[in-house]
C-alpha cells in the first residue's frame, strides 16, 4: 500500500471501522456481529485503563454487570425505552466507579488486579444471592425495550446499526481524549507516576477520572448487551469471565484504538467459532495467552501495521 | 458458638497454609501467582486418587500429594514465572493465570468435571469440648497449621536459608551485593511455597469437594488474606488468615451464601484505612 493510501485511510478510519462491520454482519449472522460491535466498545473501556493508564483490572465484569442489570432493572421499574435503560447503565456504571474508585485507584499493579477481582466477587453476591429479588438471582431477568422515533428495538438490524454509531462514537471521543492533555497525563502516569506527582499534578484525581470514565462506558456497553440480548443473567458479571477482555486486549495490542477493536473482533471469532471446532478450549486460550505474554507483546494489530508500513516502504524504493 | 469458632479457625489455618507460598512469592519476586491454585487443585486431586487407588492411607496420599506438587511448580517456576522476573507485574498476573487454565484443563481431562467428595479419613471421629462435638480432623487441620507456623518460624529465624530469604524480602539489591545468588533461595522459597499449597488442598479436600474450579474460590480468598496480612509478611498472613476463617465462620453461621463474601468486605475496609503501595 502506499502511504497516501494509508494516511487516507486514517483520516477515514470511522468509516472503514463501519464499513469493516457491516461485511462481517452480512458473513456472519447480524446478532452476533452486534455482540461483536458491544464487546469491542467494552474492550476500549477497558483498554483505557490497562494499556494507557497501565493500570491491570482483574474485575471489569462488574461494571459491565452494573450496566446490564441496570438497563434490565431500568427497563422493568422506570421506562421501556431503550435509550432512559442507556443512561441509567451509564450513570450507574459512574456511580460504582465514583464510590469505589477512591479505594481502588490508590493501588497499582497487583493490588489494584486484586481488589477489582475481590469487588467483582461482591458484585456477582449480590447479583445471585442479596438482591435476587430484584435482579431474578440464577434465573436471571427479561428485558423489553419499545419503539423509539419509530426504530423497533426488537429487530436485529436496528440494534446492529445503533450499536455501531455508538461504537463510532466511542472511538472519537476515546480519539479525542487520548490526544487531549489528560490523555498525555495518563500515559505519563503509566510511565512513571512519582514524576508527574513532582510536576505538580494531583495523580489521584486524574486516575479517578479515568477509572470513572471506564466503568461508564463498560457499564454502557452492558446496558447495550442487554438491549441486543433481552434478558439478564448473572454470567454478565460473573468474574470468571473477566479474563476474556483482557485477552482481547493484548491479542489486538494495548494502548492503541485499532488495536483494541482488533483484538475485540479476533477475540470474539475465536470464542464463537473454536469450541465448536476444538474441545479443550480453555487449554487453547491458555496456550495463547502464555504465547502472547512471552512473544507477542505488541499484538496484533502493531504487527499487521508494521508489515503494511514495510511493504508501503519497499513499494517507494522500486 | 464454639463450633463455629472451631470451623473458623479450621478454614483459617487452610487459608494460612496456602497463602503462605502466594505472600513469599509476593514479597521475594513481586508476582502474583495465580497458579500456585493449580498447585492446591492437583494435590486435592492427587490424595483423593492415590486413597481410592493405591492405598487407602491419607497420611501416606498426602505425602504423596506433597511429593508430586515439587516437580509440578519446579516445572511453572522453570518455564514461566522465571521469565517473568523483574518485568511487569501485569504480566506475571496473565501469565500465571494462563498457567492456571491450561492446567485446570488439563485436570478436566485427566479426572472428568464432576465434583467428587472425599470421605473423613477419621470416620467422623469426634471430640467434646464445652459439651460441643467437634470432629476430631478440623481440630487436627488447626494443630498442622499451628506446626507449620512454628516450623517456618524457625526456619526464618534460625537457619541460613530462611535468613537469606528474609533480608531478600527485605532488600533483594543488598543481599545480592554480598555474593549471594539470591534468585536460587528465591526458588527453593518457591518450591516450599507449593508444596504447602498442595498440603492445603490436601487437607481442604475431605471438607469440601473436590473439582476442577476449586482453587478459584480459594485462592481469592487467600489473595485477601495476603492483602489484609501485608504483602510479603509472613507473621501478618498467619494472623489475617484465622481472622478471615472467623470471619467466614461467624457470617456463614447468620447468613449462609454471604460467607465469602464478606472476607471482601472486610479486605475493602482494611485497604481503605491501610493502603498498600505495591
Amino acid at each position: 500500500m502506499k502511504p497516501s493510501t494509508l494516511s487516507l485511510l486514517r483520516r477515514a478510519d470511522l468509516l472503514v471501522i463501519a464499513a469493516v462491520f457491516l461485511v462481517l454482519g452480512g458473513v456472519l449472522t447480524i446478532q452476533r456481529t452486534t455482540d461483536f460491535v458491544i464487546f469491542c466498545i467494552f474492550v476500549l473501556a477497558y483498554d483505557l485503563l490497562y494499556g494507557y493508564m497501565g493500570r491491570l483490572s482483574f474485575g471489569h465484569m462488574l461494571y459491565l454487570g452494573v450496566g446490564a442489570y441496570a438497563a434490565a432493572l431500568s427497563a422493568e421499574h422506570l421506562s421501556g425505552n431503550p435509550l432512559v435503560a442507556l443512561l441509567a447503565a451509564l450513570l450507574c456504571g459512574a456511580l460504582v466507579g465514583l464510590v469505589l474508585g477512591p479505594i481502588i485507584v490508590r493501588t497499582t499493579g497487583a493490588c489494584f488486579a486484586l481488589i477489582n477481582l475481590a469487588f467483582n466477587q461482591v458484585g456477582f453476591f449480590m447479583a445471585v444471592t442479596a438482591l435476587s429479588d430484584w435482579t431474578g438471582g440464577e434465573d436471571g431477568m427479561s428485558a423489553f425495550y419499545d419503539p423509539v422515533l419509530g426504530f423497533d428495538f426488537g429487530d436485529p438490524w436496528v440494534v446492529f446499526g445503533f450499536s455501531l454509531i455508538c461504537l463510532l462514537a466511542v472511538v472519537y471521543l476515546m480519539k479525542r481524549l487520548i490526544a487531549s492533555p489528560f490523555g498525555v497525563l495518563l500515559r505519563s502516569i503509566k510511565e512513571n507516576e512519582t514524576r508527574v506527582q513532582f510536576l505538580g499534578y494531583d495523580t489521584f484525581r486524574y486516575k479517578l477520572v479515568a477509572f470513572v470514565i471506564s466503568t461508564a462506558v463498560a457499564a454502557f456497553a452492558g446496558g447495550l448487551t442487554i438491549i441486543n440480548y433481552v434478558f439478564v443473567t448473572p454470567s454478565f458479571i460473573d468474574p470468571g469471565r473477566n479474563v476474556e477482555v483482557i485477552f482481547a486486549c493484548l491479542i489486538g495490542g494495548a494502548a492503541n484504538i485499532y488495536g483494541a477493536l482488533t483484538g475485540g473482533v479476533v477475540f470474539m471469532i475465536i470464542s464463537n467459532y473454536l469450541p465448536n471446532y476444538i474441545e479443550r478450549w480453555e487449554m487453547f486460550l491458555g496456550l495463547v495467552l502464555l504465547v502472547l505474554v512471552f512473544r507477542f507483546r505488541a499484538g496484533l494489530w502493531r504487527y499487521l501495521a508494521a508489515l503494511v508500513a514495510r511493504s508501503g516502504a519497499k513499494e517507494v524504493v522500486s | 458458638m464454639i463450633s463455629t469458632l472451631a470451623y473458623g479457625l479450621t478454614i483459617g489455618g487452610i487459608l494460612y497454609i496456602i497463602s503462605i507460598g502466594l505472600t513469599l512469592t509476593f514479597g521475594t519476586m513481586r508476582i502474583v501467582n495465580f497458579a500456585h491454585a493449580l498447585v492446591y487443585t492437583v494435590g486435592a486431586y492427587v490424595v483423593m486418587t492415590v486413597t481410592a487407588r493405591i492405598w487407602d492411607n491419607f497420611v501416606f496420599a498426602g505425602l504423596v500429594a506433597v511429593a508430586v506438587a515439587v516437580p509440578l511448580s519446579y516445572l511453572i517456576e522453570r518455564f514461566v514465572i522465571r521469565r517473568l522476573y523483574g518485568q511487569s507485574i501485569d504480566y506475571a498476573i496473565i501469565a500465571t493465570y494462563a498457567v492456571l487454565l491450561v492446567g485446570v484443563d488439563v485436570v478436566k481431562w485427566l479426572w472428568g468435571a464432576t465434583p467428587m467428595p472425599l470421605s473423613d479419613p477419621l470416620n467422623g471421629a469426634f471430640v467434646v469440648l464445652g459439651g460441643v462435638e467437634l470432629p476430631l480432623y478440623r481440630i487436627l487441620v488447626i494443630a498442622v497449621a499451628l506446626v507449620v507456623f512454628a516450623a517456618l518460624e524457625v526456619f526464618f529465624r534460625r537457619t541460613m536459608v530462611g535468613k537469606i530469604v528474609v533480608a531478600g524480602l527485605e532488600n533483594k539489591e543488598a543481599v545480592r551485593s554480598l555474593g549471594i545468588n539470591v534468585d536460587r533461595f528465591f526458588t527453593i522459597v518457591f518450591l516450599i511455597g507449593s508444596a504447602l499449597a498442595a498440603l492445603g488442598g490436601v487437607l481442604y479436600a475431605p471438607i469440601t469437594s473436590i473439582h476442577p474450579y476449586m482453587g478459584f474460590q480459594v485462592l481469592l480468598l487467600c489473595f485477601a488474606v495476603v492483602l489484609v496480612g501485608g504483602m510479603g509478611s509472613i507473621r501478618g498472613s498467619f494472623v489475617a488468615a484465622f481472622v478471615l476463617g472467623l470471619v467466614i465462620a461467624v457470617t456463614g453461621r447468620f447468613w449462609g451464601p454471604a460467607a465469602e463474601t464478606m472476607v471482601f468486605v472486610v479486605m475493602a475496609a482494611v485497604l481503605i484505612f491501610k493502603p498498600i503501595e505495591a
